[in-house]
């Protein structure tokens, strides 16, 4: 056996991370390491790769005890960790990233350039990746990033690998490569430990999983004994959990109000033509692989990149969106995509973020007034069930579900009338992404226009009355909200029928 | 919540410590001399605060100091009213800020490379102004700002008090306050909810200028000259005093409370100082490591919890 953890615990300050987790790798298999967040898989693989120490259990390396204390101890007896691409330094080359801190050496201390060099160059070509190795590594994609963090991993004789979450800024395409250099570590004998979200690419990958939730094992086992179905109930721990599945609020007889209409929006070299109505109570899907053009008709619409040509139209009036500014006063609200960077101010207090967008309603004679704050956020937290102790608390501290909600209450505060939400549900774990819907939903039925982004399409045919292909900038079909996965790709990855 | 206590226990200590080492520390005499001492870099480091919470940072404060003070002392030298001297100088003040903010937002350039480039440009115009010579001749009612007394304490400690306060309800209970926080805090999240950035960054750094000019009044009161080389290093010090309060250089962090009593620690080691006979060489040094120190004990209280 090449790892073995035993009875893991960890505290944080009062918080018990991890009050129990079992973890067993052989060498030659991918072991998926699943569990909601917060449930302790992090700091768990912490652990493991010597970044942080446990406070009791046992964890055996090949039969020994070890206490690693940093991650140079870690790596030096075979445990390397992938990270994502945060850590790398965009300005260095791709050989200067996969040896920083290992570089060979000439006498002297000189750092050998050329052998460095070589040896990267002969990593990549051994592997077949399409890497160079004096390339910039800010040049690259980042599936590309990838592939560097996983040289930097396997460059000297790792036995051990941990994936976490390596696909969640990847595409398809980028998706598939990332799994075929999994399966040749796996062919190599090494144990690779893979965290993903991604419950539908568990089938692609993995040989056994362990399933963790508030900081214990709940379930390990092979991957083809077990349902996905399960594999939910045993993540949010409730014996039911029914696919979330919106009902429509909009029969096609009677659509509502028309409070979005987008028409002939073009930008060089992203978007092209893209026309589109969204209607009051319906919500909207906007379906396409990375890079189609999605986030930034979201972007444009709401005056982040405005448009070279085209006209928009907010309930029937045209309006001309060009700053987030102009796009709020008439009622538009963007949900972005990573809300930890354009969503949230993360060092401020739910109150701050929750009235940020429209500071004059909680304003007397100039100044703010504190008990109005307090009484709209604890509103906010009560009506979309935010899990927090109260509005001073600060916005970091919650979790990716909840803090989604923080921003939707941001919206609401001010009576945003059109929602574009741009990948919902990234990191958002299984039982808040249902909440997050309902909320949609609840958007919906109250009378406002949702348009929805989102890379996972099961999601897109749980939630969306109709949903927008868009292909290399374009939309390449309209689809009712009943179709199939298989019917969207067609139109979003292939060469379509609907034009050139 | 010792540790946010921190400061102000160390500012009590301070004061204990040396109301028993020195029988001169606490008397009428040597409290108000350092309360004019430290109101300047005081009134200074008020502006910083909200530069700093907004994300930004000024170096050019000591220049502008120099410019408001010999500006005001000019017109007055030419003729013109107390009152009407000490406008001119926190006008300056406030041009100044407003120039520094309209540049890094309108050219998007760091503040730090802007700031550091105004500190040359109005350094360098006060001087040409003056010749490089200290301007004279300013009425001696000016003397009252910096050395006066209201009620039985320094005017300037009225001064500042109201500075603070006023400080303190923008930053508080004011939308520029919010959006000074939220500015500094996340800049693209306040962009993305519609906050007027370009406008509000400005103003904090016009507002900045103004309690600048102010305190370069002040200044020249004291000296009862306009020095154009007057405030030299003292951005260093108002930055110190933000940070020693609190306040982190990532923007989004800092109180007035904490500014003030950062300013006041720096002021009563220095006063201490003197009064024990240490060496100015060894109280520079003091401070290098209280400024550490301060940050330190700060950092780790923010990792804790």
């Amino acid at each position: 056996m090449l790892l073995d953890l035993q009875a893991i615990q960890k505290r944080f300050g009062g918080v018990t991370a991890l009050s129990g987790a079992n973890l067993t790798i052989e060498a030659g298999e991918v072991h998926l390491l699943l569990g909601e967040n917060g449930a302790g898989k992090s700091t768990l693989m912490k652990i493991v790769a010597g970044a942080i120490a446990r406070d009791a259990g046992r964890m055996l390396w090949q039969d020994h005890e070890v206490w690693l204390r940093t991650p140079a101890e870690a790596a030096a007896i075979g445990i390397a960790m992938v990270h994502q691409e945060s850590m790398l330094a965009p300005h260095l080359s791709v050989a200067e990233n996969i040896f920083l801190g290992r570089e060979p050496r000439l006498p002297g201390g000189w750092v050998n350039r050329r052998r460095m060099i070589d040896q990267a160059a002969r990593l990549i070509a051994e592997h077949h990746f399409p890497l160079q190795a004096d390339g910039r590594v800010e040049k690259l994609s980042p599936a590309g990033k990838q592939l560097v963090e996983i040289c930097r991993a396997i460059q000297h004789g790792s036995s051990l690998l941990i994936f976490d979450e390596p696909t969640s800024s990847l595409s398809g395409a980028e998706t598939e490569e990332v799994f075929r250099i999994v399966r040749t570590l796996r062919e190599r004998r090494m144990g690779v430990i893979y965290i993903t979200h991604r419950l539908e690419e568990l089938r692609a990958i993995g040989d056994r999983v362990t399933i963790l939730r508030d900081g214990a094992t709940v379930h390990t086992g092979p991957l083809a004994e077990i349902s996905t179905g399960q594999i939910i109930q045993h993540m949010v721990g409730r014996e039911t959990v029914a696919i979330y599945q919106r009902q429509p609020t909009a029969p096609e007889a009677q659509p509502g109000r028309e409070l979005l209409r987008v028409h002939g929006l073009t930008r060089a070299g992203v978007l092209r033509d893209v026309s589109f109505s969204l209607r009051a109570g319906e919500i909207v899907g906007l379906a396409g692989l990375i890079g189609a053009g999605r986030t930034e008709t979201c972007r444009a619409i709401f005056g982040i990149d405005p448009p070279g040509a085209g006209r928009i139209f907010v309930e029937g009036r045209e309006t001309r969106t060009r700053s987030p500014r102009d796009a709020i006063a008439a009622g538009i609200a963007l949900a972005t995509e990573d809300r930890q960077k354009t969503g949230l101010a993360l060092r401020l207090p739910l109150t701050n973020n929750v009235t940020l967008a429209n500071l004059p309603a909680v304003s007397r004679f100039g100044l703010l007034d504190s008990r109005a704050q307090t009484r709209v956020t604890a509103d906010y937290i009560a009506r979309l069930r935010i899990r927090a102790a109260s509005g001073r608390q600060l916005a970091g501290r919650l979790s990716g579900g909840n803090q989604q909600k923080l921003v939707i209450a941001k919206w609401l505060f001010r009576r945003a009338r059109v929602f574009l939400f741009d990948e919902p549900t990234r990191g958002i774990d299984v039982g808040a992404k249902t909440e997050v819907f309902a909320l949609m939903d609840e958007l919906a039925r109250g009378g406002a226009a949702v348009l929805m982004v989102s890379s996972e399409l099961e999601e897109l045919l749980q939630v969306a009355d109709r949903i927008l292909v868009m292909r290399q900038g374009r939309i390449t079909a309209e689809l009712p909200g009943r179709t199939t996965q298989e019917e969207i790709m067609r139109y979003a990855a292939l060469e379509s029928e609907a034009g050139p | 919540m010792i540790e946010r206590l921190l400061p102000f226990v160390t500012l009590i200590v301070l004061f204990v410590a040396l109301s028993i080492a020195s029988p001169h520390f606490l008397t009428q005499t040597n409290l108000a001399s350092l309360v004019r001492q430290t109101a300047v870099i005081n009134i200074m480091s008020l502006g910083m605060t909200a530069i700093i919470i907004a994300g930004g940072i000024d170096l050019s404060v000591g220049a502008i100091m120099a410019m408001g003070g010999v500006l005001g002392a000019m017109a007055m030298a030419h003729g013109m009213s107390v009152p009407a001297g000490i406008a001119i100088g926190i006008a300056a003040g406030l041009f100044w800020g407003a120039v520094n903010g309209a540049l890094t937002t309108r050219l998007r350039i760091a503040p730090f490379i802007v700031t550091l480039g105004t500190l040359g440009i109005i350094r360098g115009l006060t001087l040409i102004l003056t010749n490089g010579l200290p301007v004279h001749g300013v009425p001696r009612g000016f003397s009252f700002l910096g050395e006066g007394n209201l009620l039985g304490v320094p005017f300037t400690l009225w001064v500042l008090v109201a500075c603070a306060l006023a400080m303190h309800v923008t930053l508080e209970h004011t939308r520029l306050g919010r959006y000074a926080f939220a500015i500094g805090s996340n800049l693209d999240a306040a962009i993305y909810a519609g906050v007027p950035v370009a406008f509000h960054t400005t103003a904090v750094y016009a507002l900045g200028g103004m309690l600048t000019g102010l305190a370069g009044m002040i200044e020249a009161s004291r000296l009862m000259t306009g020095q154009p080389t007057a405030g030299n290093g003292y951005e260093l010090q108002a930055i110190a005093a933000v940070v020693i309060g609190g306040g982190s250089l990532h923007g989004g962090e800092g109180s007035v409370i904490g500014t003030l009593i950062g300013a006041f620690i720096m002021g009563v080691l220095a006063n201490g100082s003197d009064l024990l006979g240490v060496s100015p060489y060894l109280q520079q040094a003091i401070i290098g490591a209280v400024i550490i120190l301060a940050v330190t004990v700060d950092e780790f209280r923010k990792r804790r919890v």
